[in-house]
């Protein structure tokens, strides 16, 4: 981990208009991710954690826009840059790895066709040298007689072979940022786990930082460095990751992570978060999560600052203050 | 002897004064090719052999990964489907031999709860008659009973009685999995399957939806078949765990037994493989080389040898039977012969 900032997002605002009315999806979010720095993104469907990274992403989809806020990618702000410009720097810069990896290659390809295809991209190289560039790749993700396997249809690999792949895909242009959107939801448990170790070794070789958008602290506390927790709309607590498991500041965080059985120890009642997730549309005055929070008081009705409960830990809530 | 476990776990394992046992099930699907000389060129072997017992008001589930034959397990108790062998007996009697009002009976007796409440409610309906559905099908009430055991229902679930008049697409992922219980108890059930009833909810959404089960299965005896792919949440939720691989149990024990001390190589790796509840937590790894393998042609002897990281020679040629390790603690694996 180094200080060398790769990406800064400063009051990030994504909102969406529709025919009822404005959806803050994003509503002024700030982070910052160093160099192979693994952040990890928390928070329950609606929370905006997706469209975060569609912001960074620069593909937010329609009725929605960037309203506010600068997204600063090694020095350059992202929203000032054009169409084909975003374009070039998804696909050598910022790179998302895809929901299901053992869907996202092409059927009618081979393994070789579909990583020249990306390398071409890189490197003015005639054919050969280009092939010679995919077999390394696809020995760096540690697929076993790589020349060989350059002439395979997706088909003809095995599922954790093919995942290996679309991750050799993904490091073909050597990417600083991977954008991982719930990676690993779609796959049984001893895969999930070959997946993580997969990204984690790519990213010990590229370096890359990597985003993990997840609703699942388990993989926070198994992939990443720090953590934010949204809920609709905003960063509402972030820190190093082993300090908020230790000291979560934040009601909506130290709930949430009550709630989540543990596999070694027994508990005859899981604390559980009373009420329903809010809807964006209909957000409460002040701080979204007092409806639902055992400590709210008067005070609640204002939206709270952000408060700094310790060194590089942030929270909002006005307990901390 | 070794730690003799509870007395609950020793009667699972005898079936005595189990709700439903099931013998010996098998479920096997003939695969077929071509059209005009249709031939059969073999079977896939979803559920092969397993026994279980389930006790009334407790919690069995069965873990493992997709493909190995929990839910087609499921369905044959649901009476979705027909074991090819083997017998299933609900209050001691076999379902075979079943009369018509015993059927009527045992469908009313067994319900389900699936994972993904945005599609197992019919979104034309309202949720008073999705809950009375199973009600008028199985009984013969008046128009005022039948709203008043909705209302009941609802209340018993953490509904309002108004939400009784309202649509599915009004409700959040949490509340429409409470409809689908408050449906599921209707007609007054002793047995719930519940196909990962919550994987598909919110996460601050989980703990209520768990707690409530619980709390349902001691107000009403319920028990429970919970098929999960959450071990931590099988641990908090349940009496008995068998582990399935391919179409078999290969391991079966209370959950603080199995979880503390797997044997099978299986649950080993799929415990390393569950995500730590901490940063500073650090699992053995265990990982697992390749995947499932297909059902359509199981490798020989254990069907488990060609990922196992203890394979020996006889893995590959003998067949481990499920055997007892310790007093309601049993495992499939020569390496506890």
């Amino acid at each position: 981990m180094t200080n060398d900032v790769i990406l800064r997002v400063e009051d990030l605002q994504t909102h969406f208009f529709t025919r009822t009315g404005i959806v803050k999806a994003v509503d002024g979010i700030s982070f910052e991710l160093g160099r192979g720095e693994t952040l990890g993104i928390v928070g329950e469907s609606g929370s905006g954690k997706s469209m975060t990274a569609w912001s960074i992403l620069g593909m937010v989809p329609h009725p929605g826009r960037i309203v506010g806020g600068t997204i600063d990618y090694l020095g350059e702000n992202l929203l000032e840059k054009s169409r084909g410009e975003m374009r070039e720097i998804r696909g050598s810069g910022i790179c998302m790895v895809m929901q299901d990896p053992l869907t996202s290659l092409n059927p009618v390809f081979t393994v070789g066709d579909q990583l020249v295809e990306t390398l071409k991209l890189e490197y003015e190289e005639p054919k050969r040298s280009l092939r010679r560039r995919a077999a390394e790749l696809l020995a760096n993700v540690r697929i076993p007689a790589p020349e060989d396997r350059l002439a395979n249809f997706p088909h003809q690999m095995s599922g954790g072979m093919r995942q290996r792949v679309v991750g050799a895909i993904s490091i073909a242009r050597a990417p600083n940022l991977l954008i991982a959107d719930e990676p690993t939801t779609s796959l049984d448990a001893t895969i999930q786990l070959q997946y993580l170790r997969l990204l984690k070794d790519i990213q010990e070789q590229t370096g890359a930082a990597i985003i993990f958008i997840t609703h699942d602290f388990g993989i926070v506390a198994r992939m990443c460095d720090r953590v934010a927790v949204m809920y609709a709309g905003r960063i509402v607590e972030q820190s190093d990751v082993e300090d908020m498991f230790d000291h979560p500041a934040h009601p909506y965080t130290e709930a949430l992570l009550q709630s989540v059985p543990d596999l070694d120890t027994d508990v005859d009642t899981l604390p559980s978060i009373e009420g329903q997730p809010p809807s964006l549309d209909a957000l409460p005055e002040g701080c979204s999560f007092a409806p639902r929070c055992p400590h709210a008081w008067e005070r609640c009705q204002e939206y709270p600052d952000e408060f700094t409960v310790a060194p590089r830990h942030t929270s909002r809530c006005w307990r901390s203050e | 002897m070794a730690a003799v476990a509870s007395p609950t776990a020793a009667e699972a394992v005898n079936g005595d004064g189990a709700l439903v046992r099931l013998e010996g099930i098998r479920r096997h699907f003939p695969v077929y090719r071509g059209n005009l000389l249709r031939r059969r060129t073999g079977t896939v072997k979803a559920v092969d052999g397993i026994s279980i017992n389930i006790m009334p008001g407790q919690t069995y589930s069965l873990v493992g990964e997709s493909g190995c034959g929990k839910t087609t397990t499921s369905r044959m108790l649901l009476m979705a489907d027909e074991p090819t062998d083997g017998s299933i007996y609900f209050d001691s009697r076999p379902m075979a031999q079943f009369s018509g009002a015993e059927r009527r009976n045992f469908r009313a007796s067994v319900q389900a709860v699936f994972q993904d409440p945005w599609s197992s409610l019919n979104p034309r309906m309202r949720v008073d008659q999705i809950i009375s559905e199973p009600l008028i099908t199985h009984q013969r009430l008046s128009r005022s009973a039948v709203r008043s055991q909705v209302q009941e229902l609802l209340q018993v679930v953490g509904l309002h009685p108004f939400h009784a008049e309202r649509y599915p697409h009004e409700f959040s992922g949490g509340q429409r999995q409470r409809i689908a219980i408050a449906r599921a108890l209707s007609t007054r059930p002793k047995l719930i399957v519940l196909d990962e009833p919550v994987s598909a909810l919110d996460v601050s959404i989980r703990a209520q939806i768990l707690n409530l089960l619980k709390e349902l299965q001691s107000s009403y005896e319920l028990s429970y078949l919970l098929i999960a792919h959450n071990l931590a949440t099988v641990r908090y939720m349940s009496h008995m765990v068998g582990v399935m691989y391919l179409g078999k149990i290969v391991e079966e024990a209370p959950p603080i037994e199995l979880f503390t001390d797997p044997q099978h190589p299986y649950t080993k790796a799929l415990i390393s493989a569950s995500l730590p509840a901490h940063p500073r937590q650090q699992r053995e790894e265990i990982v697992l080389t390749g995947e499932v393998p297909s059902p359509l042609n199981p490798p020989g002897g254990c069907a488990f040898h060609p990922r196992c990281p203890f394979v020996m020679e006889r893995c590959s040629t003998d067949l481990p039977v499920l055997r007892e390790y310790r007093p309601g603690h049993a495992t499939a694996c020569h390496l506890y012969d």
